[in-house]
């Protein structure tokens, strides 16, 4: 990954963290206070409704105190006082009075505990009240909450009892309000907020005993009344204030959280007659926490592309002269020793650019001494080999000459045929001389390759012809020669001429090297885009260190070689673009092996190179 | 002087008779607003939807005639038919009519139309006309014939094709809104002379409180009172005028009691219900409880059917049908929930039937196990009222000759069927407001206004 892709990167991850790490902060510091908040809204609702239920049993204790201080009901105690047994007459009292006073329930009881009148079941008078001892205790007190049995179902509801206290036999007015969607919906409830009433009127939890002040049904497909189950059953059985989540949907804003209140009944052992659930829809907490989550979300959005366009400009500063350093460092690979890299300022980097500087001017320096100094010795080594070279043929031409002298000097009758003789050696010298010559000559002058498309093959094949007479020349041990051509190989953009002229110096050199005979094999395949051909042979073979060497000018193993051969196969072989190795094993032989880029691309190659050396 | 002022006394004296004596007179002109609680599904008379209720056959009463009527004392009197006689065994009946009537279509009523009226709503009878007279034959003898004739569903309609029935009597139908209102005018051509009466607007379906209310308010002249409002009504100086105790109340069982322990239980419960409680309570004195289908002014041996409340032979009867079924199962008791006192009815037999051990559940259900029922006694004749009911029950009494003993026999016959448990007998009553005169109240409870005026009401 490039340096400034890492840097951006770094920035962004920075950025993202910092900004996720805030949002989670936030988070965490509103999630305490938003439930905060919500108990609070909850604990004032609670407050609402138990004032709520005050305020209604103190409405329901005044209006059945009114009824007991009305005319009728007095005149009712007092006729009844006189004659217990006559309570015909009053049968729809009750009715009148609940109509009259908006009360849902009412009943005259007498002092024995029998119904006179009853509102909320008329057919139940002359019949005793369950629990008149109870209310007939109650009288005169706050109002308390009672099961009312009705003719096929009870209810709940909020009672007042007050008793009519005139003569010795005193009638109780129970009357009350029953706890019913109505009355639940009383407290006028603040958005999200719900109430619910459990009547608590069967052994296990039933839907339909479910009261919901603000649905027209209590339990629907979208919010099962069983959802209550486990929080009504836990208050059911701890009788206290409990509080559970109520999950609706996968969606945790559907979610409410319910205040579970047991509602207890009067007597020394108060009855659990109903359960006040109060639920609070947890949607505004979870939108506004999303919302800080998409907000934080946009934020860190926009704050990272922000940072990458920040970081962008902030890197690309940063990594110029990085970059820079980068681009010198590979020219200064690639051979161009004269990169300077520009990196103003006086940070590391400008001071890493100096010295990288510094560096480049030094290696600069050293190549040229180093240059220097090769050319030096290429020079002392041409010296010496011209020296050599020139020597073998001098010193025959100086004992020639001297011959000849002696000849002339000493006998002048045999003068003549001594200098015939002299004369063709001197000529024979001088033409070695020439040949000596023509050699360096031919080497300093060696062409450029005009390219075209050849056949590897048909070089190869042409080369072993050309020497085929040689391998089996008299006066010495036959070379067997093979071919191992891959056929179908893709011709290569090269000069035939000089190819067929620098693998003919190799089959030379092999030849010089099986002295005794031995096996040239000529191979050719592909690989990799590239045709590869290998000239082995198998004489006395090179040391490493005669590899290393082989190629460089005027180098040479053999007795008599001038040391140009191979480098003119090298520097023919590196001017069509390939390559050239050794292989090769002290007395296993040797193996030259020439890489040259084959196909359509060599070939075009090939046609541009030729066009730009037109 | 003295005799002038004896003169001046004498004048001023008749003339102050003559302006009082004119107050009281009847005179024409008015129009009577009645309320009443039933709902008219149809004014057809022949429409048996209605159940021959009190209502509908007062108001059959104000648009047709039927061939004869009774009087103040059950007596049979001619209406439409002018004479009528028997032969062969009550077997074949002939009425003359009168002559001169004609329909509110203008038409003249023949013995054909009246015949034909006739055989609409009796298809078991042979009904012909000879000449001026209307022939009946039926295949048994039947003595009280005329009286089944007296009955308003027998009244003589003519249809002329356009679903709208036309009648005879002293109003006609003017204008009909189903179930809500009704409005008639006088018929200037009553063959009895026209009605003082100028026309009558009946509004339906109001409540027993309302209708109290509206005559308190004066926007009625007539109406409906329940029996459980009766006492009241009394006491609040309400014009209140009630029938002979011509309804009865009961409960009627789905099927007829076919096992030991099936008539065990219902005796159990017929035991277990206080009449005495509901009749001074519910219904504030009013009305009579009752063991018997017919009252005792119409039978005359009602007294020999005792409306015991006796909770220890209830729940003995009971104990013994527990015996027998293990297990008693809880049965349904249907009421109109239209109807106050039904409901209170049904929640009190409960709870006596609960204190015997036996357990009800009221329901609007039609599906119910027994039913509380209002039976109208319609005829002055205890006959039909006994084979009317016996209809009822789905249980049809033989024709006999109509003695007390068989009539007593048939009566104990329908009862030991245990199908029907009778609670009370009620009077038809209405109040009506202090200007209306002339109200009469019929034996059969139905009201009559052909001689009704109202008092100082311009026209």
């Amino acid at each position: 990954m490039m340096f400034r892709r890492k840097l951006l990167t770094v920035f962004a991850l920075t950025v993202f963290v910092s900004v996720a790490a805030v949002a989670g902060l936030v988070l965490a510091v509103t999630r305490p206070a938003f439930e905060s908040m919500e108990d609070q809204r909850t604990a004032a609702l609670v407050s609402q409704f138990q004032r709520a239920f005050k305020e209604q049993g103190a409405e329901i204790a005044r209006r059945v105190e009114n009824i007991a201080n009305s005319e009728a009901a007095i005149r009712m105690t007092t006729a009844l006082n006189a004659n217990p047994g006559d309570t015909a007459g009053y049968f729809e009292l009750a009715q009148s009075f609940a109509e009259s006073h908006q009360l849902d329930f009412l009943e005259f009881v007498n002092d024995r505990g029998v119904i006179i009148s009853s509102a909320q079941w008329p057919a139940k008078f002359g019949y005793p009240d369950n629990a008149f001892e109870t209310l007939s205790a109650a009288s005169g007190q706050d109002a308390f909450l009672k099961n009312e049995d009705l003719q096929d179902a009870s209810a709940l509801g909020l009672f007042a009892v007050r008793a009519v206290g005139i003569g010795d036999h005193p009638i109780y007015v129970i009357g009350g309000r029953r706890l019913d969607k109505t009355f639940l919906s009383t407290p006028d409830l603040p958005a999200g907020m719900r109430v619910l009433l459990y009547q608590n009127q069967a052994e296990h939890f039933s839907p339909e005993l479910l009261l919901d002040a603000g649905a027209g049904k209590t339990s629907d497909s979208t919010r099962p009344a069983e959802k209550f189950e486990s929080l009504i059953d836990a208050v059911r059985q701890y009788r206290q204030e409990m509080a559970a989540v109520v999950r609706w949907s996968p969606d945790q804003a559907d979610d409410e959280i319910f205040h579970a209140i047991p509602l207890m009944g009067a007597g020394k052992n108060p009855a659990l007659l109903a359960i006040l659930l109060i639920g609070n829809s947890r949607r505004p907490y979870v939108e506004l926490k999303r919302s800080i989550r998409n907000s934080a979300l946009l934020v860190g959005g926009a704050g990272i592309v922000l940072a990458i366009l920040l970081s962008s400009w902030a890197a690309a500063r940063v990594t110029r002269p990085v970059e820079q350093l980068a681009a010198a460092a590979r020219d200064v690979a690639a051979g161009n020793w004269n990169t300077v890299v520009d990196v103003p300022g006086n940070d590391e980097i400008a001071e890493l650019a100096n010295s990288f500087n510094r560096m480049t001017t030094e290696l600069l320096t050293q190549k040229e001494r180093l240059v220097q100094a090769e050319r030096v010795a290429a020079w002392r080594e041409l010296a010496r080999r011209l020296a050599h070279e020139l020597k073998n043929p001098l010193f025959p031409l100086q004992l020639t000459v001297e011959n000849l002298l002696r000849a002339r000097m000493q006998s002048p009758e045999q003068f003549e045929e001594v200098f015939r003789e002299s004369s063709r050696t001197l000529l024979a010298e001088i033409s070695n001389l020439k040949t000596i010559i023509g050699r360096f000559s031919d080497f300093s002058k060696m062409p450029h390759p005009q390219l075209q498309a050849v056949e590897v093959n048909e070089i190869l094949r042409g080369v072993a012809q050309l020497f085929q007479a040689q391998f089996h020349a008299d006066g010495r041990e036959a070379i067997t020669c093979n071919l191992e051509l891959e056929e179908n190989l893709a011709p290569i953009a090269a000069d035939a001429e000089l190819l067929h002229r620098a693998i003919s110096n190799l089959v030379l050199n092999a030849m010089d090297a099986m002295p005794n005979g031995g096996t040239l094999t000529l191979r050719s395949r592909g690989h990799d885009g590239k045709t590869i051909m290998e000239i082995s042979d198998t004489g006395s073979g090179l040391t490493p260190e005669e590899c290393d060497r082989i190629f460089t000018p005027y180098y040479t193993s053999k007795q008599h070689g001038t040391g140009l051969g191979l480098a003119i196969v090298q520097s023919v072989v590196s001017d069509h673009g390939g390559t050239i190795n050794v292989r090769s094993q002290p007395g296993k032989g040797t193996t030259f092996i020439i890489e040259l880029r084959s196909g359509r691309e060599a070939l075009a190659n090939s046609a541009a190179m030729t066009s730009e050396n037109a | 002087m003295t005799r002038y002022v004896w003169r001046w006394l004498a004048v001023s004296s008749i003339w102050l008779m003559a302006a009082a004596s004119a107050e009281t007179r009847p005179h024409y002109g008015g129009v009577l607003r009645v309320m009443t609680h039933t709902v008219l599904a149809s004014l057809d008379p022949h429409d048996d939807s209605g159940l021959d209720s009190f209502h509908q056959c007062s108001v059959m009463m104000l648009m047709y005639d039927t061939l004869v009527t009774t009087d103040a004392s059950g007596r049979i009197q001619p209406s439409l038919a002018s004479s009528w006689q028997s032969q062969n065994g009550n077997r074949r009946w002939q009425f003359r009519l009168r002559h001169g009537i004609k329909f509110d279509d203008d038409t003249p009523l023949t013995a054909e139309g009246a015949a034909a009226s006739l055989r609409f709503g009796n298809s078991d009878w042979s009904v012909s006309a000879d000449g001026d007279s209307v022939v009946i034959e039926v295949k048994d003898g039947d003595p009280e014939l005329p009286a089944e004739l007296a009955l308003p569903r027998n009244a003589i309609a003519k249809r002329n094709g356009d679903g709208r029935p036309y009648g005879t009597g002293p109003f006609r139908a003017m204008e009909w809104n189903p179930g809500k209102k009704l409005t008639f005018a006088a018929n200037d051509n009553y063959w009895a002379g026209r009605p003082f009466l100028d026309g009558v607007e009946i509004e339906m379906g109001k409540s027993f409180r309302d209708q109290l209310t509206a005559l308190d308010l004066g926007q009625a002249d007539l109406v409906e009172i329940a029996p459980e409002q009766l006492h009241r009504a009394s006491l609040e100086k309400h014009h209140v005028v009630s029938s002979r105790l011509v309804e009865l109340v009961a409960l009627l069982f789905a099927r007829e009691a076919t096992s030991v322990e099936e008539k065990n239980l219902r005796a159990a419960l017929s035991l277990s219900i206080d009449r005495g409680s509901i009749r001074s309570v519910l219904l504030q004195g009013e009305g009579q409880a009752t063991a018997s289908i017919l009252p005792n002014w119409l039978s005359g041996y009602g007294f020999a059917f005792p409306a015991d409340f006796d909770l220890a032979r209830a729940r003995a009867e009971l104990e013994q049908a527990r015996s027998a079924m293990h297990a008693i199962p809880s049965r349904t008791i249907q009421y109109d929930a239209s109807d106050p006192l039904a409901r209170v009815l049904a929640e009190r037999v409960t709870l006596n039937a609960k204190d015997a051990g036996f357990s009800l559940q009221p329901t609007v259900s039609a599906s119910a196990d027994l039913r509380i029922v209002r039976i109208p006694l319609v005829s002055a004749d205890p006959w039909i009222d006994l084979t009317y009911t016996a209809l009822l029950m789905g249980s049809p009494l033989p024709r006999t000759s109509g003695s007390v003993e068989e009539m007593y026999a048939a009566e104990q016959t329908l009862l030991q069927t245990q199908q029907l448990i009778p609670l009370l007998q009620l009077p038809v009553s209405y109040g009506s407001s202090g200007n209306l005169n002339g109200l009469e109240i019929r034996l059969d409870g139905t009201v009559s206004l052909a001689s009704a005026w109202l008092e100082g009401r311009k026209p």
